[in-house]
């Protein structure tokens, strides 16, 4: 254990929605900690949170029991110099071009423009959108689009990094070099990744960290560590034990929230 | 090119039953369109109405002032409105009451406070040309995306902020619609206000013409007014266009 405070501390923190069919139970009781450099992953059940608790890491949402710390100063709203975030929705402005959308950060940042030009050009080669600088979000397609998003999000150039399914919407060949490409980058920048995705496959190749999530109202069920460096193979004994652990798991809590039992 | 012929025929249509009934009535009364075209030169040469293009300008001029504040009322009244969620609820209904009251009932009292001058016909002009605009932006804000406003919050967009970034454009498609209506019922506002009562400008004219009976004048006068609205709007539509294709 080292003496400096973790990253990013979620200490017994719980959500509860009104809704007009009486009040829905999101969070309950949630501790996490990651510490800095971690690729950490959180996998459930659909409507366990996971979500929601991504809101409360950017500021978006406010936890009404417990705390939620980063860099050991309880978040309370938005820190674009942080934290940044890739939704599940890409949510890209479509009346920018793909540009235009990775440099909105900067533009808010107040970055001068022909310094914020520089940076999202730079960052539209790796993510395979070079020729599409121009492009409105209408003319990409649905994995442009999301690569714009994380482009959108890498531009601020944060520690820390809170990606919900980013690759969510994507077929499986995407998915799995988007992955490859990802894992680059983060094994370069050092950054700090909070990862949702309901691939277990995707969680077992990125991972330092999975954390499963209970069905709803989501608690943290299991941590797994995985110690092993990259790129892994899926065939590698140690990862198909790990599979077998976490889908023992998983299982169980996407049953229990198929089941409706609540 | 068949919708040009068509639209030529109403026009042929619509003249050639108003020279029959013009020949038939009192020629005091009602002009023939052969009786308005000498009219037409003379007004157009300056020489029955000599101060013409100085009374154009006047009411341009009321028409730009009293456009421009109703834009810019609008756009903060509306933004106010849509991004609050309470003043929103509490005044967007009453605003959409009273856009619906005829709007000629305020004009004598906006004659009596600001006088027969200028400014009730801007005040006038504004009145008509705000609740278009401010209820564009009430509608447009209804609908933008709300994902869209949380992910420029996590940028640490304030509402200023998103108000500028995301709402004015992610809104610009409903807005130019009702920026162009807000154009129309401005222009209409200066006029019927210039027409109710003045001393300068194109109603001062068509006034004058009217009370003398010099009813050929009159109608050439209407004719110009009509070119200025038609005009006015025929920009606004090319403007409206570009701003649609660009937000598309
Ligand atoms: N703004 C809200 N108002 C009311 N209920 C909400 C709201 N946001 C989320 N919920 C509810 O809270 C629960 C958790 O939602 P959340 O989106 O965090 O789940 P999730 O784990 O991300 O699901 P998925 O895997 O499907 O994305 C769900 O039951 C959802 O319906
Ligand atoms: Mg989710």
């Amino acid at each position: 254990m080292s003496a400096s405070p973790p990253l990013i501390a979620v200490e017994g923190v719980g959500k509860r929605y009104a809704t007009s069919s009486g009040p829905i139970e999101a969070l309950q009781d949630v501790s996490l900690s990651v510490g800095e450099g971690e690729f950490c992953t959180l996998i459930g059940p659909s409507g366990c949170g996971k979500s929601t608790l991504l809101g409360m890491l950017g500021g978006l949402t406010a936890p009404d029991r417990g705390r939620v710390l980063v860099e050991g100063r309880p978040v309370t709203g938005p820190d674009p110099r942080r934290v940044a975030t890739v939704f599940q929705d890409p949510g890209l402005f479509p009346w920018r071009t793909a540009l235009e959308n990775v440099e909105f950060g900067l533009e808010l940042q107040g970055v001068p423009a022909a310094r914020r030009r520089a940076v999202a050009t730079d960052l539209l080669g790796p993510l395979g959108l070079a020729g599409f600088a121009g492009k409105y979000p209408r003319e990409l397609s649905g994995g442009m689009r999301q690569r714009v998003a994380i482009g959108r999000a890498l531009a601020i150039d944060t520690k820390i990094v809170l990606m919900d399914e980013p690759f969510g919407a994507l077929d499986e060949q995407t998915r799995l070099l988007m992955g490859e490409w990802l894992l680059e980058i983060w094994r370069r920048t050092k950054k700090t990744v909070i990862f949702v995705t309901h691939s277990l496959q995707e969680a077992l190749v990125l991972s330092t960290r999975i954390a499963v999530m209970t069905a709803r109202p989501g608690r943290i069920k299991s941590v797994l560590e995985l110690g092993m460096g990259y790129p892994r193979p899926m065939e590698s004994p140690e990862l198909v034990a790990l599979r077998a652990k976490l889908w023992h798991d998983i299982r169980e809590e996407s049953l229990r929230a198929m089941g409706g039992d609540q | 090119m068949t919708v040009a012929l068509v639209r030529l025929g109403l026009v042929a249509a619509v003249l050639l039953a108003w020279e029959v009934a013009g020949r038939a009535a009192n020629p005091l009364l009602a002009v023939p369109p052969s009786a308005t075209l000498p009219a037409l030169r003379e007004l157009l040469l300056l020489r029955s109405y000599p101060d013409l293009g100085a009374s154009l300008l006047v009411t341009l001029r009321e028409i730009a002032t009293a456009y421009a504040l109703a834009v810019a009322v609008g756009l903060a009244v509306g933004g106010t409105l849509g991004m609050n969620r309470l003043l929103g609820r509490a005044y967007g209904p009453m605003l959409a009451a009273l856009y619906a009251v005829p709007a000629v009932v305020w004009y004598p009292s906006l004659m009596l406070f600001f006088g027969l001058d200028a400014a009730s016909k801007i005040a006038f002009g504004f009145l008509l040309g705000f609740f278009p605009v401010t209820l564009a932006v009430l509608a447009g804000i209804r609908q933008v995306n709300p994902h869209l406003v949380t992910v420029a919050k996590s940028y640490g967009a304030g509402p200023l902020t998103v108000f500028g970034r995301v709402v004015l454009p992610a809104t610009l498609f409903t807005l130019v619609g009702g920026l162009r209506t807000g154009l129309a019922l401005s222009v209409i506002g200066v006029i019927v206000g210039e027409i109710l009562g003045s001393k300068r400008g194109m109603g001062a004219l068509i006034n004058h013409a009217y009370g003398l009976l010099r009813t050929a004048d009159y109608v050439a006068l209407v004719l110009v007014t009509l070119a200025l609205i038609v005009g006015t709007d025929v920009v606004a539509g090319l403007v409206e266009r570009k701003a649609r294709a660009w937000s598309e």
